[in-house]
């Protein structure tokens, strides 16, 4: 199904998007968090009415319940996608949050996490310096450590610099990268947070900065592309860095691993070795209905041989969010828990052994969810299963 | 109304009541325009929870506004009066599936469609298929009564119900009903309660019958540059002794919003078009009712007539279809879906008429529907800000009622009364039917707590 190209395009002003808004309740059936907690309350219906409500004085004014609502959202998308009627849902809640951070109604949690970055530039609270420890334990030292000039790019995003858990992800791209010979470099503390975070808390104007150094740290290597394992930061770098920067292109392509990883493979410059395995993919929010890749991370899984591939019911651009999505973790922790269990079961009912994602984010709360469903299921980043076919 | 709340959160948890403006807010709305915020809101999760809510709320005299996932299209699950609504989403539990009688037990907050998912997995098949079938509960389906496309064949959620569990106004639970085919011991309670809309008792659990689902299905799709050809190849194919288990009409506009939604090529230079399903066990069979049902078509005008290739084909035709009602918001802020139902053979002179009152008042009424059982939705295309169209929205619902009742049909065939329905329903029923039904209405509930205003004028 092509994607409802007319939702993402709007630019109707946020009272008419509300207005187009016929209350059928389709959003419900597609919103993960509304299907976990199945109060009305968390559905994409009620947030429209909410704006609504302010705007015809049904409300007064809003208060930390309505900051409340709009936050209790793991920004998936799914709604935009599902709406019949073409509202730009995914406008509404960023123009709202934007609204609610100025009115300092962002809950202190996620505002914490934006004075975070501020001051440390990524979102944990290490020194920036400290980025590439991931490398430290690898056999060989990765080839664009400390590289000045090179081809690409390799922005490796916040989660997996400084979350021992996610450093299999840049560990297996950059090792990947040097038996395919590819000419890169890494940015160490050059690279910042890119914004992204910032951006959904409503908080634009304070990731400018981050995301103008972003763009002049890459162009200052030289690099024709910048390429990201992180979901996240691709579709922000892709979709919202020229808008945001007032910018026709960056001078740089942008394009996720996968892609890049698609590319080589098919190419015939790796060799993989079989791996007989059931897998199923899980298509991250950011990457597929909201960054537009679905398929080269399933090109890639079908150049390995003796891999079977099975669908879930939800894929592609109807994916079911990890319940990683929106910072929802920082605020909202057990309905993203929640969410994640509910897509864990969709994996084990459609008898996959291995759910293979390509986002740190989706591998881990996956990854924890099948354990709090006490399931047998591996859950790999993409990069991992390619590098494992490698050896 | 402090009271009312504190006195909910001592009956069943403070974590399942809910009353700060934004959760009240959330649960005001069904899905048409009109709006009414409730005192407070309570997410029950057992019967025993619901029972709680009845007696907090009939002790203190406050309206119980039950409700689903409030997708009616008639204000049913408004709260008009103010109160508690009583939301059943989270009593979604399939209790048992008894393969061998063919039934299910399913708590009222299920939705249909994961009812559905669940049952076809046994090769089990609960036909009744409101649109907003992935939107819908059972609850709903049951206190709407409501029918979908595959009516014509298999009928209405009524015909599938064997029995209900409803907490009645006073609080007391009422079991109907039961596992056997037959069964006239007594009056028909079960009957009474499917739709009732909530305004006699609150449905928590239900029985439904399912049949073995069928193993063949074929579907088609039929372009006619005439409307009239097309409301008229209806009734030429049910004539044949053809009987489809769907038979949709659509008209342009109501093709053009889906196509802007959904991008799947439908052509957009004909007046109409014809969805057609056949279904059953025997393949043959279900190939040639359809070959011969598209010769029908295009003995009757069709330009062309399609079959889907597969599965995948038929389900985005299915979603496309379902998502008619939604997609025409893309054409004006708001809609006003009717639903009608007219004897079948008078499809043809309902479109006719209804268009004619299109051209006379200057506003947009998509017609789409299931013409094979002759319910159409007549949806009037308006902006609700301008006070001059609402009133012509107004003279038009009047007219279109008026065309059902004079071509011998009614008011609603699946959507139900609700609020908007409400004035016309004397000339639609006559006096002594309304007489009837307020008596059975002020027997159950002497109080008027549950659901007041709907469905019935002046309790």
């Amino acid at each position: 199904m092509p994607a409802n190209e007319s939702n993402v395009e709007s630019m109707r002003p946020v009272e008419e998007e509300t207005l187009h808004c016929v209350r059928c309740g389709l959003c419900l059936a597609a919103c993960p968090g509304y299907r976990e907690s199945l109060n009305e309350t968390d559905s994409p219906r009620a947030r429209i009415a909410l704006v609504r409500a302010l705007k015809e004085g049904l409300l007064e004014e809003p208060t930390d319940g309505f900051s409340n609502a709009f936050f209790r959202c793991l920004l998936c998308g799914a709604c935009t996608f599902a709406c019949p009627s073409g509202v730009a849902v995914d406008r509404i809640l960023e123009l709202t949050r934007g609204e609610l951070a100025s009115l300092d109604l962002l809950p202190p949690a996620l505002a914490d996490l934006d004075a975070r970055i501020a001051q440390y530039r990524n979102v944990s609270t290490e020194e920036n310096e400290g980025r590439l420890i991931w490398a430290d334990n690898l056999p060989t030292p990765p080839s664009g450590l400390g590289k000045e000039r090179a081809e690409i790019a390799y922005f490796v995003g916040c989660v997996s610099s400084f979350f021992p858990r996610s450093y299999k992800v840049p560990q297996a791209l950059v090792q990947i990268f040097d038996r395919a010979g590819v000419d890169y470099a890494l940015l160490g503390g050059a690279e910042w947070c890119c914004g992204y975070p910032m951006f959904i808390n409503g908080e634009l104007e304070r990731a400018r900065d981050l995301m103008q150094h972003n763009v002049e740290a890459v162009r200052a290597m030289g690099a024709k592309k910048v390429v990201m394992t992180c979901p996240s930061c691709f579709h922000f770098w892709k979709h919202a860095y020229p808008t945001a920067l007032g910018v026709e292109n960056l001078g740089v392509e942008v394009q996720h691993a996968t892609e890049f990883l698609a590319d080589l493979l098919e190419a015939g410059s790796l060799k993989l070795r079989e791996l007989e395995e059931t897998v199923t993919y899980h298509d991250p929010c950011d990457l597929g209905r909201k960054g537009g890749v679905t398929e080269a991370p399933r090109r890639i899984l079908a150049q390995i041989p003796g891999l079977r591939l099975v669908e879930m019911a939800e894929n592609r651009d109807s994916s079911h969010c990890c319940g990683g999505g929106g910072n929802l973790e920082s605020f909202a922790p057990e309905m993203g828990r929640a969410v994640a269990r509910n897509r864990i079961r969709q994996a084990a009912d459609v008898g996959a052994g291995t759910l293979v994602s390509a986002c740190q984010q989706c591998e881990r709360t996956l990854a924890n969810a099948a354990r709090a469903e006490k399931l047998r299921m591996r859950v790999k980043d993409i990069t991992e299963v390619v590098l494992e076919a490698m050896e | 109304m402090t009271d009312i709340v504190a006195e909910l959160r001592e009956a069943i948890g403070a974590e399942k009541v809910l009353s700060s403006p934004v959760d009240l807010i959330a649960y005001s709305f069904d899905s048409t325009f009109e709006q009414h915020m409730p005192d407070a809101v309570v997410l029950p999760e057992t019967n025993e929870d619901v029972v709680a809510v009845v007696r907090v709320a009939s002790r203190l005299e406050v309206p119980i506004v039950p409700r689903g996932m409030s997708s009616g299209l008639a204000g049913g699950a408004i709260p008009l009066s103010g109160g508690v609504v009583v939301s059943l989403a989270r009593m979604k539990r399939v209790l048992e599936i008894d393969e061998e009688n063919m039934i299910v037990t399913v708590q009222a907050g299920m939705v249909t469609a994961d009812l559905q998912a669940e049952v076809e997995k046994l090769g089990l098949f609960y036909p009744p298929d409101p649109s907003s079938n992935r939107q819908s509960t059972i609850g709903g389906d049951i206190a709407c009564d409501a029918g979908g496309p595959r009516c014509l064949k298999y009928g209405v959620t009524g015909d599938y119900v064997m029995g209900l569990t409803v907490v009645l106004p006073d609080g007391r639970v009422l079991v109907t009903g039961g596992k056997t085919i037959k069964n006239v011991v007594g009056y028909d309670l079960t009957s009474l309660f499917v739709g009732s809309e909530g305004t006699l008792g609150i449905i928590t659990q239900a029985l439904l019958r399912l049949v073995a689902k069928p193993q063949s299905v074929r579907t088609a799709l039929a372009e006619f540059p005439s409307l009239d050809d097309a409301s008229r190849t209806v009734n030429a194919i049910l004539s044949a002794g053809i009987v489809p288990a769907t038979l949709e009409l659509m008209d342009k506009t109501a093709t053009a919003c889906i196509e802007q939604a959904m991008h799947l090529g439908l052509p957009l230079d004909v007046e109409a078009m014809l969805i057609i399903e056949t279904d059953g066990s025997d393949e043959e069979r279900v190939v040639c009712e359809i070959e011969a049902a598209a010769r029908i078509c295009r003995e009757n005008g069709a330009r062309e007539v399609k079959v889907a290739r597969d599965e995948a084909e038929r389900i985005t035709l299915w979603k496309a279809r379902r998502s008619v009602s939604p997609s025409l918001a893309r054409k004006a802020p708001n809609k006003l879906g009717e639903d009608i139902t007219v004897p079948r053979s008078a499809i043809p002179e309902a479109i006719r008429r209804i268009k004619a009152i299109s051209a006379k008042y200057g506003l947009p009424i998509v017609v789409f529907g299931h013409a094979g059982d002759g319910n159409l939705h007549p949806n009037i295309l308006f902006d609700w800000r301008d006070p001059k169209q609402w009133e012509k929205v107004q003279q038009i619902v009047s007219e279109v009622f008026k065309v059902a009742l004079d071509l011998g049909g009614t008011l609603s065939g699946e959507h139900g009364v609700g609020t908007f329905k409400l004035p016309y329903m004397e000339q639609a029923l006559g006096p002594t039917s309304i007489d009837v039904q307020r008596r059975i209405k002020r027997a159950l509930d002497p109080q008027n707590i549950l659901n007041p205003g709907k469905v019935l004028p002046d309790i």
